[in-house]
């Protein structure tokens, strides 16, 4: 079979597996279970057949064509392409294993499974597409998976409004995002990304930032960031695939995607957006007592990450547009995001995985200052979660120390002032992951259910080890892009990594660390209650304050706004359009109805006269007078 | 004098049709319209006269087949109608009215 | 001559018209319409269609308006009260515009105005005329067969009992 075969192949199995699920396998949980975790062993086997093959390349075929637009469909399998694919595909078999356990005892295991598996074909559909309109198709797909899978326990109300939101939310971005598509067709007449990489392009500064809604809905940045955190309503698998390694890290895909299409304004607007999304989340994150809410806050954070590692990319050469400098300062910034992307995929699975299996221990129990004390009772979720820990808050030698390490120094060469907010934010990160780390497993139990957790079966611990090993081992890279784990494979995209050299790095993360920790650690004892309430109210009522703003702006502007204005659009249609003209034409048919009928006397003699006024009109127009 | 023969024509006709936009009895309404086929068919056979062709003549005969046969087929409608209504007045009916 | 029996068979033909059309008596009605047929035979003969003439008294005289009569007697009607003098105002104004309309039109055509065509009528002969039927007007002639034969049909239709439509309806 051909790596194009592989390829098509890597794309319908998921949707075959929907396709079955849905049609005959509604009843059948288990047997879905089972179909589905099979598909997502074959995604990974053939993501990393086609990895490791080496073969690079592109196909597409025309789908529709309106006159002189055509859609094709096509796949463009470069490196990047190829990294992402295994993510997903390896990350994915992980969480489906994990599902099988965590979801036993579940109801409703045919559609879960069946929404897990349309997600793995729209996401692997991102991954694949060559151009922006079939890349948009599987985005929408991808938004539509998630409001079916965050919607998963729909009879809960806080649920199905949370999918709600999720999909409004990202709505808003994705019409951006059209916008963006649309414009760059006008300009440029095509949207396949190997021609938009070859030819003369159009700049704007439109286009770019019009592309970026869409990644700023998707990736949940500022000020599309308030669907994230209830998006926690789903099962933890699925905030673990959707919200954490695949779906929102598919905005930070995209733009490495179209980087092409980036001018330097662009950049310094995407870079200050993602600064400004890691701090504000690394300030909620503080102050949450949910164990998957502080995670969303932190995948919030390092997705900001991410966006400001994209931007950073050009900064330095404004005056360069165009020439050889360009393009690889842009690339650097591909590198770096996509390089972060890759391990927080993995730790951050990790963590939300251990997370999964510390709320199925205790019995679905999901606040932290209610647990503690479960590192001697759950030893192997402890170990994990602690390698996890380590990764995100950057201890030397462990996956995310590298990943971050190279966003750091890419923003100190950069820019200061985003350096020095990076720098902040990554003591914020060590600060609230220690804290939670400790409130969870430290200490003396506080409830039952934290005196009763025990580890969970194989399925659940299983996907731990695997995405422990990969969180340290993902980070080992050289500069030709090789790696401990990648080998040649992914070197298109792994050596654009920016490295930093010399001691000063490492010194400078062991600082962050020990500040951030060290405080935390010192900070919240085992207790039942927020010790940075206790100590200081005003500061940790400003921070749920904050946390809270953004939503009660959207609500003010929906409730009072946009409501007032639907209800005015509400009375012109019943008075005016349905009233008026509806009815009113449907009553000057009725009143032609009416003289028609009057014309009905019965009468012989008058239908007579009726006639003859026929014959005149005729006669009329025979000698020519009408 | 073809002229003369047209107005005669015409008059008949027009007193034919006179008749039938008066009266009430749907007999002399059938016989006001047996009139106004009479008037057509003078008229006819005076341009075939003056014009010298036969077309008209022949016309004319085709014209008395078909007023016989209407007439017959009238009546019957007449007197079936008569059966059920016990009245041949057109102003009585007006079962069809609004 | 031809002049006065012109007149002669035109005033005949006009004042039964008017006869038929105002008397209140039906069977009245109807002997003056068997007039009328007598004047425009007698037109027909001035116009030298002899065979036309015969056929229209034989005809039309003497089975369509003799139909007419049985009818007539058939249906026991009373006499009809005169009709109302508004109508028969709006019903003469329009016959009277018809009319007009008519007069003018052929005083406007100077062609109409011709005298007697040199030759004589063409319908005069008997045998041309039943060429001309047999052979150029064949299939109006089969037509009207036909349509003769579904008249027939229809009326044998109508005219069956009550009982049996009464039955239907």
């Amino acid at each position: 079979m051909t790596m194009l075969q592989h390829a098509i192949l890597v794309l319908v199995i998921p949707l075959v597996s929907a396709g079955v699920i849905a049609l005959f396998l509604r009843r059948a949980g288990g047997i879905a279970a089972a179909v589905s975790v099979a598909a997502a062993t074959a995604i990974a086997a053939i993501a990393l057949i086609l990895a490791i093959h080496g073969e690079r390349f592109e196909a597409s075929c025309e789908w529709l064509r309106l006159g002189n637009f055509a859609l094709s469909i096509g796949i463009k399998f470069d490196d990047l392409a190829a990294l992402m694919l295994a993510i997903v595909g390896v990350v994915g078999l992980c969480i489906h294993v994990f599902s099988l356990g965590y979801m036993h005892d579940d109801e409703a295991k045919a559609r879960y499974f069946g929404g897990l598996s349309i997600f793995m074909f729209s996401m692997i559909g991102i991954t694949l597409a060559d151009n922006l309109f079939m890349m948009f198709i599987f985005w929408e797909l991808v938004g539509f998976s998630s409001y079916l899978l965050i919607g998963h326990w729909y009879e809960r109300r806080s649920a199905s409004d949370a999918a709600k939101k999720a999909f409004i939310v990202n709505r808003v971005g994705d019409f951006g995002f059209l916008l963006g598509i649309i414009m760059c067709y006008w300009s440029n007449h095509t949207v396949n990304l190997s021609e938009l990489g070859s030819g003369h392009l159009v700049y704007s500064r439109l286009i770019p930032l019009l592309l970026f809604c869409g990644a700023v809905g998707k990736s949940a940045q500022l000020p599309l960031q308030v669907w994230l955190p209830d998006a926690m309503e789903g099962p933890t698998p699925i905030s673990a695939l959707i919200h954490a390694a695949t779906m929102v890290a598919a905005g930070i895909y995209m733009l490495c995607r179209i980087n092409v299409l980036m001018v330097p304004d662009a950049l310094t607007v995407i870079m200050w957006v993602g600064t400004a999304t890691a701090l504000y989340a690394a300030l909620c994150a503080i102050v949450q007592s949910d164990i998957k809410k502080v995670l969303a806050y932190s995948t919030l954070s390092q997705l900001g990450y991410m966006v400001a590692a994209f931007g950073l990319g050009s900064l330095a050469s404004t005056h360069d547009v165009g020439g050889m400098t360009h393009t690889i300062v842009i690339a650097a910034g591909v590198g770096a995001a996509m390089f972060h992307l890759t391990t927080h995929a993995f730790f951050k699975a990790l963590l939300f995985l251990g997370s999964g299996s510390v709320i199925h221990a205790c019995h679905h129990e999901q606040n932290i200052f209610r647990m503690g004390g479960l590192a001697k009772k759950m030893p192997l979720t402890f170990w994990t979660f602690t390698i996890g820990v380590a990764a995100i808050a950057g201890l030397p030698f462990f996956s995310g120390f590298y990943s971050k390490d190279a966003i750091l120094h890419l923003a100190q060469e950069k820019n200061t002032a985003v350096f020095v907010l990076l720098v902040l934010t990554a003591v914020l990160t060590s600060f609230y992951m220690v804290r939670m780390w400790k409130l969870v497993f430290l200490g003396a139990p506080r409830s039952d259910q934290a005196e009763h957790a025990h580890e969970g079966g194989l399925t659940l611990t299983m996907p731990l080890i695997v995405l422990a090993v990969l969180s340290i081992c993902g980070g080992y890279t050289t500069h030709e892009g090789t790696g401990l784990i990648y080998g040649h494979l992914f070197s298109g995209v792994l050596s654009q990594i920016p490295h930093a050299e010399g001691a000063g790095v490492f010194i400078m993360s062991l600082g962050i660390l020990a500040v951030g920790a060290g405080i935390a650690l010192a900070l919240y004892k085992p207790a039942a209650t927020d010790a940075l309430a206790e100590k200081s109210p005003g500061l940790f009522t400003a921070l749920v304050a904050l946390r809270s703003s953004f939503d009660s702006v959207y609500d003010y502007y929906v409730t009072n706004v946009q409501q007032r204005f639907a209800m005015l659009l509400n009375f012109i249609e019943q008075i005016f359009l349905a009233g008026l003209i509806v009815r009113g034409f449907a009553g000057v048919v009725g009143l032609f109805g009416l003289g028609a009928r009057a014309l009905h006397v019965g009468k012989l003699n008058v239908y007579v006269y009726w006639f003859f006024g026929g014959v005149a009109v005729l006669w009329l127009f025979a000698i020519g007078v009408l | 004098m073809l002229h003369s023969y047209l107005v005669l024509s015409a008059l008949v006709f027009a007193i034919g049709f006179f008749g039938v936009l008066l009266r009430r009895n749907t007999l002399i309404i059938f016989m006001g319209l047996e009139l106004m086929l009479v008037a057509s068919t003078l008229a006819l056979v005076a341009f075939s006269r003056f014009n010298g062709t036969i077309g008209g003549d022949i016309f004319v005969f085709f014209i008395l087949t078909v007023a016989a046969a209407e007439v017959a087929v009238g009546l019957a409608i007449i007197v079936a109608l008569f059966r059920k209504r016990q009245t041949i007045e057109v102003d009585e009916l007006d079962s069809l009215k609004n | 001559m031809g002049l006065f029996l012109f007149n002669f068979f035109a005033l005949l033909t006009v004042i039964c018209a008017v006869g038929v059309v105002v008397n209140k008596n039906t069977v009245n009605a109807a002997m003056c319409f068997m007039l009328c047929l007598v004047g425009v035979a007698g037109l027909f003969v001035l116009l030298e269609a002899y065979l036309l003439a015969f056929v229209l008294l034989l005809v039309y005289a003497g089975a369509v308006a003799a139909l007419f009569l049985f009818i007539v007697m058939l249906l026991d009607t009373h006499s009809q009260p005169r009709p109302v003098r508004r109508f028969a105002l709006v019903a003469a104004t329009i016959a009277a515009a018809l009319l007009a309309v008519a007069v003018l039109t052929f005083h406007q055509q100077p062609k109409l105005a011709m005298a007697a065509a040199s030759t004589g009528a063409s319908g005069a002969s008997l045998k041309d005329y039943a060429y001309q039927l047999f052979t150029t007007y064949l299939l109006p002639v089969q037509i009207i067969g036909f349509l003769l034969l579904i008249a027939m049909l229809g009326v044998i239709v109508l005219s069956r009992k009550i009982e049996a439509t009464e039955g239907a309806k």
